[in-house]
């Protein structure tokens, strides 16, 4: 196994080499290659609803109307952002239908599309402007720390279900693209200060500007949130603050080029509190810990589109550290490159093809409960991914396919293929399937965590002996990816003008999760004690299948009324295989909701006003024995002039408090979500 | 095993990348966010009711005008070629713009470029009461008399109508069209000027 490995890395450079060969040659066509010929798509068979849907540009630089991607695809736009009163990005995401967002204490999130939630949940890809955000380190999403300016989003496009084809392994069960909004569209400045009883105070200022042929923005932040409730509503240690700027600059010359170059730098403090096992009496200890995120990235991205074709190269570096003193210290080094093309083959094909390369470098410290191996690592990874849409039958049926092939240290090599079908039954209704299939690669973790979660005091009845003995769970290079082939069927309908109305389902069918498999305890002499470990080691040996529907429905009732409402079902039957000697739980079943629903009002109110108001249930989760609950969330804005804008918003309005999570693996104490309130002023000029 | 992937993905990309060469054309950056208005324009022709007089001949074509720098390229041309609405087909004239206004009165639907910001109420004041559809997206554009305008909100194209306008240059606006629309009231200060 080992040497098979060895082995495929020895290839890794080679293959490297070849697809930058590729790159060059495909930018040097690429230039040579802007000349004459047309093909412009017959918008005159659109209705004006159609063309209101339109897109005027997307991620891939393409011209693509929601109703029309053969797969469950929810915008969040900067509307729905400014007037839910949303304060965060995971906050903002309550808004998906379906996905689950559950709050762990007040600054950690447990948020999953179709299961499996969990504080390091590792199915869910997110990216920020086309730079990915989940961390290799445990393959998840330091949510505390993904944040921008939230006036300068553009909007949060939400993919539930497999993306693995264009963006790679991990986009298992969804991918959430936050897409910030061009520098031209945010000149100007906006100044935005804010208090509440939660989120005590933050404040933000963002300025843009334009000179010659560049537009561009600078932007700096600061909040802080005060401690929550434990359960037993005594308070907690789980305050937070951070610290964040950043810019944006686009230079759009005359032409068919533009360059983007933006960058992030952060700082963030927060709090916690952990229970760590020992290996002297009482064996285990509860804390009050405080600990640091910080971090930088920069991004460069340029683009040349014409009317048949567009293309775009990417680059970024970013840092990460995390250093939670009594837990872990980590430093993550990522530096990413990715080239795509897209263009029209004749009239009725568009063909998309990429190629990416992707280099981590990981160096830990350790603590006595979570250790890494080998402490200092540089990881490479090379994808390229090719993708075709055909339409068929005069517009009416479209057939997307296409796979993405990519190598990783671990596992070698992964391919993901995919096939989209979207049928146009009538221009207000369309029907799509898909069927794909997505890993999820193993995580430094999987490979070579030691975390000692749980110390057995010497001589009681579970432990006889007179040594302590310790449960520990340990990584694996036996570890593989997580596989998953997934079947979507989804159906959307534009009823009238006012109304709409959206159905995906799905059925997925997982094989090779995680386990942990039991080893053969030994005795351990050093350091001091001696002591008894009980060894659990990740395997992959649970399966099964998922299925669920999301429905979503807009209504703009009269035009100064808006309603949407969504309901989502979550079916999980996994189970681990015959041979799996894991003794816990078949766990992920019962800790996703079965029923999500909710059901949002906005209304615009004379003299500028405006409500937005939101009924919410989420299930219980049998596993955690979190209860079920429902939150009424409200928010009033009000503009007297286009220039200043009030805000008050309440959250969790029905209860005074609901727990909605137990963290897995890290033992920190969960707190409550409150009854909250939050108010802002909001100057542009 | 691996080296001949990347060599085989190598020569597809290249392959590739010459087939779309053939296709390819240099155009404006955002030329998809003109692709959709050049659709708007297409559909308010079928949506808007010129007077009979307006028109010499029953199969007169629409002639669509462009004022100041073009920034839908071919793209309006192509739109429009070949297509009918009725017995009418189409014609895209194109005027320098700047102090120039001669020959506007022939056009039936009048883009208004946002490089004439500064003359916008000199061209809407020189097709006054003609029966013109203006079109235009400068701020502004509707409340000063002009009849629609363009604006784009979350990436999407939408459109303002100032109907006072549409009825003081005799056109009839479906009301198709006018649902989804927003509605915008001319200021006060051009109401004031007689038509």
């Amino acid at each position: 196994m080992r040497s098979i490995r060895k082995h495929s890395r020895g290839a890794t450079t080679s293959a490297g080499r070849a697809m930058l060969a590729a790159l060059a040659a495909a930018l040097l066509a690429a230039n040579s290659g802007a000349q004459s010929g047309q093909s412009v798509p017959d918008v005159t068979t659109l209705s004006m609803e159609d063309l209101m849907n339109m897109q005027v540009t997307s991620v891939s630089k393409r011209t693509q109307k929601v109703a029309d991607a053969a797969a469950a695809v929810f915008v969040i736009t900067q509307e729905d952002i400014r007037r839910s009163g949303a304060t965060s990005i995971p906050e903002a995401l309550r808004l998906v239908p379906g996905l689950e967002v559950a709050r762990i204490d007040e600054n950690k999130w447990a948020i999953a599309s179709r299961g499996f939630n969990g504080r390091f949940d590792n199915k869910l890809l997110v990216l920020i402007d086309g730079r990915s955000v989940y961390t290799p380190l445990f393959s998840g999403v330091y949510w505390n720390v993904q944040d921008v300016m939230l006036e300068d989003i553009d909007r949060i496009e939400v993919i539930r279900g497999p993306g693995a084809t264009l963006w790679g392994a991990n986009a298992v069960n969804g991918v959430i693209n936050i897409i910030s909004k061009k520098a031209k569209d945010t000149q100007g400045g906006v100044v935005s200060a804010g208090a509440g009883t939660e989120e005590r105070g933050s404040s933000s200022a963002r300025y843009g500007s334009t000179i010659g042929n560049t537009a561009y923005r600078a932007y700096g932040k600061y909040f802080n949130w005060g401690p929550s409730l434990y359960s037993s509503g005594t308070t907690a240690h789980d305050g937070w603050d951070e610290l964040r700027g950043g810019f944006r600059a686009d230079w759009t010359p005359a032409g068919a080029n533009s360059l983007t170059l933006q960058g992030d730098i952060y700082q963030s403090k927060y709090g916690e509190t952990l229970t760590v096992p020992s290996l002297s009496a009482p064996y285990s200890s509860t804390f009050p810990n405080n600990g640091n995120y910080s971090g930088g990235n920069i991004l460069g991205r340029w683009n040349h589109s014409s009317e048949g074709s567009s293309m775009s190269l990417q680059m970024y570096y970013d840092n990460t550290t995390i250093a939670d003193n009594s837990l872990f210290v980590d430093h993550q080094n990522i530096f990413d490159m990715d080239f795509q093309q897209g263009f029209h083959v004749g009239d009725s094909q568009q063909f998309v093809w990429g190629l990416g390369y992707r280099s981590i470098r990981d160096r830990n410290d350790s603590s006595f409960s979570v250790s890494l191996q080998p402490n200092q690592v540089t990881l490479n990874h090379f994808s390229a991914f090719l993708q075709d849409e055909v339409s068929l039958v005069d517009n009416r049926l479209r057939l997307t396919f296409g796979s993405k092939f990519e190598h990783n240290d671990f596992t070698g090599f992964e391919v993901q293929p995919n096939a989209r079908l979207l049928w146009t039954l009538t221009p207000n209704q369309s029907v799509w399937t898909a069927v794909s299939r997505a890993v999820r690669t193993p995580a430094l973790t999987e490979e070579g965590l030691r975390l000692n979660s749980a110390v057995i005091p010497p001589a009681t009845l579970t432990n006889p002996t007179p040594f302590p003995a310790v449960v520990t769970v340990f990584g694996s290079h036996q570890f593989q990816s997580e596989d998953l082939l997934a079947y979507e069927l989804g159906y959307r309908v534009q009823v009238t003008s006012s109304l709409s109305a959206d159905i995906a389902t799905f059925y997925n069918n997982y094989s090779n999760l995680r386990t942990a498999e039991p080893g053969v305890p030994s005795l351990e002499g050093s350091p001091a004690p001696t002591d008894i470990v009980i060894p659990f080691f990740a395997a992959n040996k649970m399966s099964g299948g998922t299925y669920g529907a999301e429905l979503f429905a807009d209504w703009k009732v009269i035009p100064k009324w808006r309603l949407v409402g969504s309901y989502s079902y979550l079916q999980m039957d996994i189970r681990k295989d015959s041979d799996s000697l894991d003794p816990t739980a078949d766990n992920p079943n019962g800790s996703s909701p079965r029923h999500q629903w909710y059901v949002r009002s906005s209304i615009d109110l004379p003299m500028h006003f405006e409500d937005d108001t939101t009924l919410r249930f989420v299930d219980h989760l049998p596993s955690l024995n979190i209860p079920s609950y429902y939150s009424l969330d409200a928010h009033l804005g009000w503009r007297p002039v286009q220039l200043v804008e009030f805000s008050i918003g309440g959250q969790n309005l029905l209860n005074n408090q609901h727990l909605e999570f137990i963290p897995d693996f890290i033992n920190t104490a969960p707190t409550v979500v409150k009854r909250t309130v939050y108010g802002s002023l909001t100057f542009r000029f | 095993m691996l080296r001949r992937l990347g060599i085989l993905i190598a020569i597809l990309g290249m392959t590739l990348n010459w087939t779309s060469a053939a296709d390819a054309q240099a155009g404006d950056a955002d030329s998809s966010e003109y692709l959709i208005k050049a659709g708007f324009i297409y559909n308010f022709a079928k949506f808007v009711e010129w007077p009979s007089a307006a028109f010499s001949q029953p199969d007169s074509p629409i002639v669509i005008g462009v004022i100041g720098t073009d920034p839908f390229g071919s793209v309006l041309d192509h739109i429009v070629e070949d297509k009918k609405i009725g017995p009418r087909g189409f014609v895209v004239k194109r005027f320098k713009g700047g102090k120039d206004l001669k020959d506007l009165k022939d056009c039936k639907i009048l883009f208004v470029s946002a490089s004439e910001k500064a003359h916008v109420d000199e061209i809407l004041q020189s097709v006054k009461g003609l029966p013109i559809l203006t079109v235009g997206e400068t701020s502004g554009f509707a409340e000063r008399g002009g009849v629609i305008r363009f604006t784009l909100e979350d990436n999407r194209v939408r459109f303002e109508v100032n109907v006072e306008a549409a009825h003081q240059a005799d056109l009839n606006i479906s009301s198709r069209l006018l649902t989804l629309a927003r509605i915008i009231p001319q200021t006060a200060a051009t109401g004031r000027n007689p038509g």
